[in-house]
């Protein structure tokens, strides 16, 4: 589902009309210079509402732009009741990583969670890495320079169902809703790009940031835990300016999601709630984290007249309108369109979301990420979506969007190769906090 | 002026984190003026001049070769020679940066120009209880040559067992048993992957006696040596064929015995090698690079895993006293040696290292991976150092 899933009736994170661009970038490069004033700001906001997410003000998409450029995108929060990387708007750049866990006991396992753990505490605080002299190599790879600049880094980290086998005597840790991802009819997956007991999402201003934030958590846990797959993603600037960015379709993506700063939507739909039913007490403010590696094929979708692939997703591909609507974040309004005469019933944004009381509950907060990875063996473009998203329940959300899904149009352009189910693990509260403490207690 | 900005440094990097934005915003793009530094002058008559810290902290000393020729510098402790940080091949009329955590204790430059003796600047004393980079006490090349001189013997007496084998394996192959030959080439075969100088120091022998086909193709008379004899033994070429190609072998080999004890061992190789063994087997061996049929690429890494011990054992009485990391190299070593020969069939073959599950590969991996981070500081401490002759 490459566009977007969640159609809402709610408020957006990003306001309809956009804000007077030249004043915020000019905000921005102030704190760029140097003034600290502006991380605070953003982060005290962030802390006020509870939520350790980056409180850019307001036109993130602007914001980050021209921050990414700078290469200086502000530290975002390490610490916190949930993981940071989970609320804000996609990051320029990403990388989604899936290990195994090769650590020999469990001791050797709370050290590889404990050392994730230190490395993003400072990888997203950024600073002088240790000198070592002349007793090995150096400490850090360089890529970012003699500091590593944070760079709005964020380092999500979760567990997926196989950590809890018989290997580590974990499995009565194991959270309900954590299972193997299934297949959907339309599917085709390669196992060696799904699953895997630990996942690792780095998102940050710029490429470089992330890459340097993978080989640094590499190389300090080499005997704990082994790559299966890995695959890069960056999120492209709006264009034209204001609106939402695009995917390789060519339509903006994720243009209606759950408001990330309304408490009540958050705590309804993301975040796994203390005492939630069946959950264990060590899941509480973690979120489930599904990832869902999409190609698209462009080449086929580029050959389709542009009035069916509107007809296909539910929008006009320049203004990213709704069909049946005057403005980008219009809600469609399908009971006065109840046989699909403008808005098809089989359109992706009205099958993902077809905005009434009992789909409610199955919203999800949608993070695409675009991919390019190169050629297939015919010569085409491989490229498509990281689709990620996050959420309290995954049978009832992603599950039940995904099965509203299935033989929607769409499905002849889009093949979903890979991915897999999993928790992200809640917030490293402070200092003294590491991943998954609660869960190895 | 000068420390103000670098004591900032020092608490940044000690506290870590909020500041790190614009700090980093603050430095970029302004390095020499946002923190000047103590500058340390050199030459051929003058090492460091009179310098002075207030007090311990993070410090970036900008080495200034203000001589003719190229120099090593490093700052150590007076009392023996022990260093606490070096900057090699400096240029003559460069700046260099040398950056360290000064702690309380006494500190000097010593300053090694190309075809000068080295010559120790004014000691400085930092008061107080600070602990800071620590000093490490140099090897030396005179620490070295012994050493090097016992590994080429054990080396030519290696090379020496491996000709015998490659004679074996050519007389195998003429004989006309497939059986006995593959066994043979194995033996041989596993006997030159376990030689720690099979990395680099054999030049063109290792061509012709250990090179990959990927130059000149499979069937190109060009390519010649085991992994040739690999491929046809396990590609159904008849061993009437392939009877000159393991005669070939066999020469070569006997060549090698003879240029082996011509040739002189680069000090600092004896601690790069027993990393790179490894490196190389992760490389080649398993990824299944180096598997022309056969399939013991595993038994080939646990060759190199002996070539690297070989090396530890003859730098062990350098690298104990230095190198807290060094049982962590030895038990990786034996984890890793006990993964791999889970692998090997009671018959004596090799399960390919294609053929391993997810969950096998991913132990090795992992094993291997960690043990080439803790084998990789060894280079470093073990590479010759300039020291004044009274040490």
């Amino acid at each position: 589902m490459p566009s977007d899933s969640t159609e809402s009736t709610e408020s957006t994170e990003s306001p309809g009309s956009p804000p007077a661009a030249p004043a915020r970038r000019s905000f921005l490069r102030g704190l760029a210079g140097g003034v600290a004033g502006g991380v605070i700001v953003g982060g005290a906001a962030g802390a006020a509402a509870g939520y350790a997410y980056r409180g850019v003000p307001a036109d993130p998409a602007a914001a980050a732009d021209q921050a990414s450029v700078d290469g200086v995108v502000p530290a975002v929060p390490f610490h916190g009741k949930y993981q940071a990387g989970i609320l804000p708007s996609p990051s320029r750049a990403t990388m989604v990583v899936s290990f195994n866990a090769t650590a020999q006991s469990k001791a050797d396992l709370v050290d590889l969670f404990q050392t994730v753990t230190d490395r993003a505490r400072f990888l997203t605080a950024g600073g002088i890495p240790p000198v070592v002299g002349i007793n090995g190599p150096p400490s850090d790879s360089g890529v970012l320079g003699p500091t590593v600049v944070p760079d709005g880094l964020t380092v999500t980290f979760g567990v997926g169902s196989t950590l809890f086998d018989d290997r580590y005597g974990l499995a009565s840790a194991q959270p309900k809703g954590l299972v193997p991802m299934t297949s959907f009819p339309n599917d085709d997956l390669d196992q060696a790009q799904c699953g895997g007991d630990l996942i690792l999402q780095l998102s940050a201003g710029n490429a470089d940031t992330v890459l340097h934030a993978l080989r640094d958590i590499a190389k300090n846990t080499r005997g704990g835990m082994q790559a299966n797959w890995r695959i890069d993603g960056f999120a492209s600037p709006a264009r034209p300016a204001g609106t939402v960015p695009r995917n390789m379709l060519g339509f903006m993506d994720g243009i209606a999601n759950p408001a990330v700063t309304s408490r009540k939507a958050m705590d309804s739909l993301v975040w796994v709630e203390p005492g939630a039913a069946g959950e264990p007490a060590w899941a509480a403010n973690g979120s489930y984290l599904v990832v869902r590696l999409i190609r698209m094929f462009v080449e086929f979708w580029d050959r389709v007249d542009v009035g069916e692939q509107e007809t296909i997703i539910g929008r006009r591909r320049a203004s990213g309108f709704p069909l049946d609507g005057a403005s980008l974040y219009a809600t469609p309004n399908y009971a006065a369109d109840p046989t699909g005469d403008i808005v098809p019933l089989t359109a992706h944004i009205r099958l993902a979301n077809p905005r009434t009381a009992q789909s409610a509950p199955s919203q999800i907060l949608r993070r695409a990420y675009n991919y390019d990875r190169g050629l297939d063996q015919a010569g085409d473009l491989d490229m498509g979506l990281i689709f990620t998203c996050f959420q309290q329940d995954i049978q009832r959300q992603f599950v039940a969007v995904q099965n509203r899904l299935i033989g929607e149009p769409l499905v002849d352009y889009i093949s979903p190769f890979g991915g897999g189910y999993f928790l992200a693990l809640p917030g490293v509260t402070g200092p003294s906090d590491y991943y998954g403490r609660a869960m190895l207690a | 002026m000068g420390t103000r900005p670098l004591r900032v440094a020092a608490q940044f990097a000690a506290a870590g984190a909020a500041l790190a934005a614009s700090l980093a915003a603050c430095s970029s793009g302004t390095s020499g003026g946002a923190q000047p530094a103590n500058e340390i002058t050199v030459s051929s008559s003058e090492c460091g001049g009179a310098w002075h810290v207030p007090g311990p902290g993070w410090y970036t000393f900008e080495i200034n070769n203000q001589g003719t020729t190229g120099a090593e510098i490093d700052l150590v402790d007076p009392a023996n020679g022990a260093i606490y940080a070096e900057v090699e091949n400096t240029g003559p009329a460069t700046i260099t940066p040398m950056r360290l955590d000064v702690g309380s204790g006494r500190y000097a430059f010593l300053c090694s120009f190309a075809d000068y003796d080295p010559q120790q600047g004014t000691v400085v004393t930092v008061p107080g209880h600070t602990a800071g980079t620590p000093a490490i006490a140099p090897i030396t090349y005179n620490d070295l040559i012994p050493l090097a001189k016992r590994y080429v013997t054990e080396e030519e007496a290696a090379i020496k067992v491996m000709a015998t084998e490659t004679a074996t394996l050519a007389a195998a192959v003429g004989g006309g048993d497939l059986a006995t030959a593959r066994r043979d080439w194995l033996t041989a075969h596993l006997q030159y992957e376990s030689l720690g100088d099979a990395y680099g120091a054999f030049g063109t022998f290792d061509t012709e006696i250990d090179g990959r086909a990927d130059a000149v193709g499979v069937s190109s008379p060009q390519w010649t040596g085991f992994f040739r004899l690999e491929y046809g033994l396990w590609h159904g070429q008849s061993l009437k064929s392939l009877a000159p190609v393991a005669d070939t072998l066999n020469r070569d080999v006997d060549q090698l015995v003879t240029w082996w004890p011509t040739q002189e061992v680069t000090l600092s190789d004896l601690g790069r090698r027993a990393h790179e063994v490894i490196e190389n087997a992760l490389e080649f061996q398993l990824t299944s690079r180096d598997d022309y049929g056969s399939g013991t690429t595993l038994a080939s890494t646990v060759a190199a895993i002996k070539a690297s011990q070989v090396l530890l054992a003859l730098l062990h009485p350098l690298l104990a006293p230095r190198y807290p990391g060094l049982p962590a190299v030895y038990s990786g070593l034996d984890q890793l040696q006990s993964l791999l020969e889970k692998e090997q069939r009671p018959n004596g073959w090799w399960v390919p290292e294609s053929a391993l599950s997810v969950s096998q590969r991913q132990a090795i991996d992992a094993a291997c991976g960690q043990v080439l981070q803790e084998l990789a500081p060894i280079a470093a401490i073990t590479e010759p150092r300039n020291t004044l002759n009274a040490f």
